[in-house]
C-alpha cells in the first residue's frame, strides 16, 4: 500500500469530503451528552462538554474552507453525510462505535477514544487492508469505487490529507495553474468561538494550519522534548487539548497548564482543583434511540420527526453558509441552534413509555424523502 | 481570560502587616485593576484592598450571581449581589421621597436630599463594573472648557486632547465596539487620531433604532440660533462585538471572554442578552474582573477580600502613615480583625461617594473644604411611548444606539445637553415592564390564554423608552459628608449626601421632554409618559412636574484643578495635600459632560498610572 494515498484532485476531494463528515460526526453525540445533564448541576461538565463540541463546530468549518480552497463543493446534505450511529471509526487494529448517549462514563471513554488517535506503529502502516475493518466513512477511491481505503486513525488520515497538500501544491506550481483560490471562505467575522481559531485558507500555509488546528486542539499532538516524543497535555497556543479536557472528568481533577513549577501538568497526573461530577444528575436517555422506537407513540414519533427535519434543515442552511452566503451564520443559524436545542431537550425530557428508567432521545436519523425547509428568518 | 490559580491566596492578614508594598490600591472596580495591572507589569509590588467576598473571580461565584438575579422576583439593578451587612451598599429599594428638615436613614445612604436620589454602585470585587450598562463615549472638547466657552461649570486643568493616548489604552483594555467613522463627528468636535480605530466593529443597531431612525430623518431643531438634524447613531460599548481585523496596524483584536480558573468558552460575542444591567449572564461585557485577572499574572500584586478601609492614617508631615483596614469573618457577623496597611503610595479607588466618605471619616478635609463637595451624577429623564407597529422590543443589549446631535452647541450657556438613549428593554425602567403590563392586562383587561400572550407580544414589541442622560454641572451645596451618628455595623461611617440637580439641568430635561415629545410625533407613538408627584424623583420645574432618576456616574468629589486652592487633587489625581496619596475615579472629574463616566475613570486610571510609576 502506498504512504500516501493522494495524488491527484479527486482523491483529495474525496479525503476532504470524509474530513467534513467526520468533524460533524462527533457533533451530536456531544451536543446529546452535554443535553441530558441535568439544568444547574455537572457546571464544569457542562462547560468542559460545550467547549469542545464548539470546538468540534470550528474543525467543521476548517474543513469546509480547505475544501473550497481547493475547489470543492460542500455538500452536508448528502444522502451518506450524517453517519448513522453507532458509527464506526478507525483506531488502530480495531474499530470503535460511537453512539448517542447520556453523559456517562462509557461516553466520555467514546470521546476520549474520538480525541486521542493512536499513531501508526511505522509510516507504511497508514493504510490498512479493508478486509480488516468498517470505517463509517467509505472512503472509496474516484476512479475504481470497488477499492476502499481504510486508514489506521483519525490523526493518519488527517496527516495523509496533509501529505497530499503538500504533494499536489507541488505539482501544480510545476504545472503552472494553482492548486489553491480564494473561494467561499468563512472567517473570524462569522465565527467566533472555539478559541477564535478560523483560517480562512488560500494557499498552502493556510491549509496546513488549518489541518494542523484540527489536529492539535483534537490530539494535542507528540511534542519533542530532547530526545523522545512526549505527549503535552497543551496545543501550541498553550490550551488544553480536547482529550485532556475530558480526562480531567473521568479523573475528578482539573490539569493546570502552568503548575506550580510552571510547567504544564504530565499526562495522567492533574494537579489542579477538583472537579466533582455527578453521574446521576443526568436525563438516562435510550443509547442510540432510533424511529422506530416510537412506532406505537405517535406524539414521541412526531416530535423525534420534526427535530430529524429541523436538523436536516439546520444542515441546507449551513451548507449555503459554507457555499458562499457565510452571513447566515449571523443571521439565520446561531437561532436555528437554539431552536435545536429546544427540540432536542422536548425528546430528553420524556421517559420512554413502555421502557421503565430510560428516556427518549433525539435520532438523528435524515429524511430520505424531499422535505421543504421553512423560509429564512431574516428580511 | 484565566484567572491564575491562588492569587487570591497569596497574601493573609499576618503577612500583610509584615510589608511595606510599592503601591496600596483601595478597590478593585476599573480604576483599581487598571492600575494594579499597570504597576504590576512594571514590576511593582502591589496591594489590592477589597471590601467585597472573591466571588465572580470564578465562574462558579459567578454563577451564584446569576442563580440569584435569575430566581428573583425583584430585579432592580443591584439584584443579583447579595446583601452584606458588613459591606452595605445602596439600592433602589432604598430611594424615597425625602421630607425637608428629616434625613433618610433607613437605606446605607443618609439623604438629607432635597432630591431622593436612587443612585447605587457596587462594593465586590470587581466593583459596579460587573452591574454597568458599558456605554463608553469619550468626553467632547469642549466639557473640558465649560467655563471658557459657556461661562458655566469650570474648566478641566487639562486638555481634552491631553488624554488621547489613554483614551485609546482605555479602549482597548475595556474592549470597546465602535467604528471612528461613525463616531467622528465636526459639529461635536470629536475627532480621533489619524489611522485610528476601535478593537471591534460597532455593535449593530438594533431593529428598534432604525425604525426610530427612519421616522426622525429630515426632522431638524433649532436652539437659541443653531439647527441640529436629528439622528439615530450606535454608541460605543465596552461589550464583544466582531474584531476589527485592520486594529493597530493588521494585529487584529482576541476579544476576552469569561474569567475562570480554567478555560472558558464562554462571552466571545455579545449574545443579546437584555439584561446588561445588573449582569452580563455570558461575561461579553466587560468588567474589571478581567483586568485583574491580567494583573494577578503578576506575582507580586496581591489582593485582601473581605478587608473595608476604614481610616486612612496621616503622620505629622501630611504623608499617609498607613491605612486601617476591618477584615470581617463572614458577611453575617460584625465581627473583624484589625490591621494597618503600609505602602509608598496609596490609591483610592473605591468611587466618588465612598473616597470622600472615607476621607472626612479619617478627619482629611481639604483645607479648601472641598472634598466631598461638587458631587455630580447624570440627571435621568424618561419619556415612553406605544410605536404604531412591531419593533421587536426586548431584544439586543439594553441600548443599542440613541440620539446623541444634542451632545453639544451654543444652547450650553443657558442649559444642560443630553445624550437620548434609545432603550431596547421597552418601559423597563419607567414603570417596570414586563411584569407592569402582565400585571395590567390580566387584571385589568381580564384576558387569559392564547389571547394574553397575543396582547403581551402586541404590547411589549412596540414599547419605546427614551432615557436622556441629562450633563449636571458641579455646585459646591450637592455633597457627601460623614455624621458620627449614621455608622454601618462595622462602625464606619456612612455617606451622607445632600443633593439636587441644579437649574441648569432641569432646564435641560425640560427640553429633553419637549423633544420627546417631538421625536413621538414623527413616529406616530402614542405618548405614555406620565409623571406621579408621589414618586421619590418628583421635581417641578417652571409648573412642570418631571421625574428624575440617577445614573449612578458619581463624580466631582474630589475634584481636579490647576492648584491647591481651588482643587483636591492635581491633573494625575494626586492629592495636593498630601503627596502619596492618590484619589482616582469619578471623584477626580471637574464636569461630567454628556459622556457615560467609565471611560474617562479608566483614561484618568492610565495617566495616574504612568505618573505613579515615576514615584515608586
Amino acid at each position: 500500500m502506498p504512504n500516501n494515498p493522494i495524488t491527484t484532485i479527486p482523491e483529495l476531494h474525496e479525503h476532504l469530503k470524509v474530513a467534513m463528515q467526520l468533524e460533524h460526526a462527533t457533533i451530536p453525540p456531544y451536543l446529546l451528552a452535554l443535553y441530558t445533564i441535568r439544568p444547574d448541576t455537572n457546571l464544569e461538565a457542562t462547560r468542559i462538554l460545550r467547549t469542545v463540541v464548539v470546538e468540534e463546530m470550528l474543525h467543521l468549518t476548517l474543513a469546509a474552507n480547505i475544501f473550497n480552497a481547493v475547489g470543492g463543493t460542500p455538500d452536508l446534505i448528502a444522502p451518506d453525510f450524517v453517519p448513522k450511529y453507532p458509527a464506526h471509526l478507525p483506531d488502530g487494529e480495531t474499530d470503535f462505535k460511537v453512539s448517542l448517549r447520556p453523559f456517562s462514563c462509557a461516553a466520555l471513554d467514546t470521546f476520549l477514544d474520538i480525541e486521542r488517535p493512536r499513531k501508526a506503529p511505522t509510516p507504511d502502516k497508514r493504510m490498512i487492508h479493508k478486509g480488516a475493518r468498517r470505517f463509517a466513512f467509505s472512503l472509496q477511491h474516484p476512479d475504481d469505487p470497488k477499492h476502499e481505503l481504510a486508514y489506521y486513525s483519525i490523526g493518519e488520515f488527517y496527516e495523509a490529507i496533509a501529505d497530499g497538500l503538500r504533494y499536489l501544491n507541488n505539482e501544480h506550481c510545476k504545472g503552472g495553474s494553482p492548486l489553491f483560490r480564494d473561494k467561499n471562505q468563512v472567517g473570524p467575522k462569522y465565527y467566533y468561538s472555539g478559541g477564535a481559531h478560523l483560517i480562512e485558507v488560500n494557499d498552502l500555509k493556510t491549509a496546513l494550519k488549518a489541518i494542523d488546528t484540527i489536529i492539535q486542539q483534537g490530539e494535542g499532538f507528540d511534542r519533542e522534548d530532547g530526545g523522545g516524543f512526549i505527549r503535552s497535555i497543551v496545543t501550541d497556543d498553550g490550551e488544553l487539548s480536547h482529550d485532556f479536557r475530558f480526562e480531567q472528568l473521568k479523573l475528578g481533577r482539573y490539569y493546570l497548564t502552568k503548575n506550580a513549577e510552571g510547567k504544564p501538568d504530565k499526562p495522567g497526573h492533574p494537579t489542579g482543583p477538583e472537579l466533582k461530577v455527578d453521574w446521576d444528575a443526568v436525563y438516562p436517555t435510550k443509547v442510540n434511540a432510533k424511529l422506530t422506537d416510537y412506532t406505537d407513540y405517535p406524539e414521541l414519533h412526531a416530535a423525534a420527526v420534526a427535530f430529524n427535519r429541523e436538523y436536516f434543515c439546520f444542515l441546507r442552511l449551513l451548507n449555503s453558509a459554507y457555499n458562499g452566503q457565510p452571513n447566515l451564520l449571523l443571521t439565520d443559524l446561531v437561532p436555528k441552534m437554539f431552536a435545536l436545542r429546544n427540540l432536542m431537550l422536548q425528546l430528553i425530557h420524556v421517559p420512554m413509555p413502555g421502557m421503565t428508567g430510560f428516556n427518549a432521545a433525539p435520532t438523528f436519523e435524515m429524511p430520505s424523502e424531499e422535505i421543504t425547509c421553512p423560509e429564512k428568518v431574516t428580511q | 481570560m484565566i484567572f491564575p490559580i491562588g492569587a487570591m491566596q497569596r497574601t493573609n492578614s499576618e503577612k500583610v502587616g509584615t510589608e511595606t508594598y510599592d503601591a496600596v490600591i483601595v478597590g478593585s472596580g476599573i480604576a483599581g485593576a487598571i492600575i494594579a495591572n499597570e504597576l504590576g507589569r512594571s514590576g511593582k509590588r502591589v496591594l489590592v484592598l477589597e471590601a467585597g467576598e472573591g466571588t465572580g473571580s470564578t465562574l462558579n461565584g459567578y454563577h451564584e450571581y446569576l442563580t440569584r438575579y435569575f430566581a428573583t422576583a425583584y430585579k432592580d439593578n443591584q439584584s443579583p449581589y447579595p446583601t452584606n451587612p458588613d459591606v452595605p451598599m445602596p439600592r433602589s429599594s432604598d430611594a424615597r421621597k425625602i421630607t425637608p428638615g428629616i434625613p433618610l436613614t433607613s437605606g446605607y445612604l443618609v439623604q438629607n436630599g432635597p432630591f431622593g436620589t436612587d443612585t447605587t454602585y457596587t462594593r465586590v470585587f470587581a466593583g459596579t463594573s460587573l452591574h454597568w450598562e458599558a456605554k463608553t463615549p469619550r468626553m467632547l472638547p469642549s466639557d473640558f472648557r465649560m467655563q471658557d466657552d459657556f461661562g458655566v461649570g469650570v474648566n478641566w486643568p487639562i486638555a481634552h486632547s491631553s488624554l488621547n493616548d489613554y483614551y485609546e489604552k482605555a479602549e482597548h483594555e475595556l474592549g470597546v465596539s465602535s467604528d471612528v467613522s461613525v463616531q467622528q463627528d465636526p459639529k461635536l468636535d470629536l475627532r480621533f487620531r489619524t489611522g485610528y480605530d476601535f478593537p471591534m466593529h460597532s455593535i449593530p443597531l438594533s431593529y428598534l433604532d432604525k425604525v426610530v431612525d427612519r421616522g426622525i430623518r429630515g426632522t431638524s431643531v433649532e436652539l437659541f440660533g443653531e439647527t441640529f438634524d436629528l439622528s439615530v447613531r450606535s454608541f460605543p460599548q465596552a461589550r464583544n462585538g466582531v474584531p476589527n481585523p485592520a486594529y493597530e496596524n493588521g494585529k487584529g483584536f482576541a476579544p476576552v471572554g469569561a474569567v475562570d480558573t480554567v478555560q472558558s468558552e464562554m462571552g466571545g460575542r455579545c449574545q443579546g442578552n437584555n439584561n446588561c444591567v445588573p449582569i452580563c449572564p455570558i461575561q461579553a461585557k466587560y468588567h474589571a474582573g478581567k483586568t485583574l485577572a491580567k494583573a494577578l499574572q503578576n506575582p507580586d500584586v496581591h489582593i485582601l477580600t473581605q478587608s473595608v478601609a476604614s481610616k486612612i492614617v496621616m503622620d505629622e508631615n501630611g504623608r499617609v502613615r498607613h491605612i486601617e483596614v476591618k477584615r470581617y469573618h463572614r458577611p453575617s457577623s460584625p465581627e473583624f480583625s484589625s490591621l494597618n496597611v503600609t505602602g509608598k503610595v496609596y490609591v483610592l479607588c473605591t468611587n466618588a461617594i465612598e473616597n470622600a466618605r472615607l476621607m472626612l471619616a479619617s478627619g482629611l478635609q481639604s483645607r479648601n473644604g472641598l472634598v466631598g463637595r461638587n458631587l455630580m451624577d447624570h440627571a435621568y429623564l424618561l419619556s415612553w411611548a406605544l410605536m404604531p407597529q412591531d419593533c421587536g422590543t426586548m431584544r439586543g443589549t439594553n441600548c443599542t444606539g440613541g440620539i446623541v446631535n444634542l451632545r453639544n452647541g451654543r444652547f450650553r450657556t443657558h442649559q444642560a445637553a443630553f445624550a437620548a438613549d434609545i432603550h431596547n428593554d421597552g418601559w423597563g425602567w419607567a414603570v417596570g415592564s414586563p411584569l407592569y403590563d402582565l400585571r395590567l392586562v390580566v387584571d385589568q383587561q381580564n384576558l387569559f390564554g392564547p389571547e394574553l400572550r397575543k396582547e403581551l407580544v402586541r404590547r411589549i414589541n412596540r414599547q419605546l423608552l427614551l432615557a436622556f442622560m441629562i450633563d449636571v454641572l458641579p455646585d459646591e451645596n450637592n455633597r457627601v459628608s460623614v455624621d458620627p451618628r449614621y455608622l454601618d455595623d462595622l462602625g464606619n461611617m456612612r455617606p451622607v449626601i445632600s443633593y439636587t440637580p441644579p437649574e441648569y439641568t432641569m432646564r435641560g430635561a425640560a427640553y429633553a421632554r419637549q423633544l420627546a415629545r417631538l421625536v413621538f410625533q414623527r413616529l406616530g407613538a402614542a405618548d405614555y409618559t406620565a409623571y406621579d408627584p408621589a414618586d421619590y424623583g418628583y421635581i417641578t420645574y417652571e409648573d412642570e412636574g418631571y421625574i428624575i432618576r440617577g445614573g449612578n456616574h458619581l463624580a466631582g468629589t474630589h475634584i481636579m484643578g490647576p492648584s491647591a486652592d481651588r482643587s483636591v487633587v492635581d491633573e494625575n489625581q494626586r492629592s495636593w495635600e498630601h503627596e502619596n496619596l492618590y484619589l482616582a475615579g469619578g471623584g477626580s472629574m471637574p464636569t461630567i459632560g454628556t459622556s457615560n463616566i467609565s471611560l474617562t475613570i479608566a483614561t484618568l486610571s492610565y495617566k495616574s498610572a504612568e505618573a505613579i510609576l515615576r514615584v515608586i
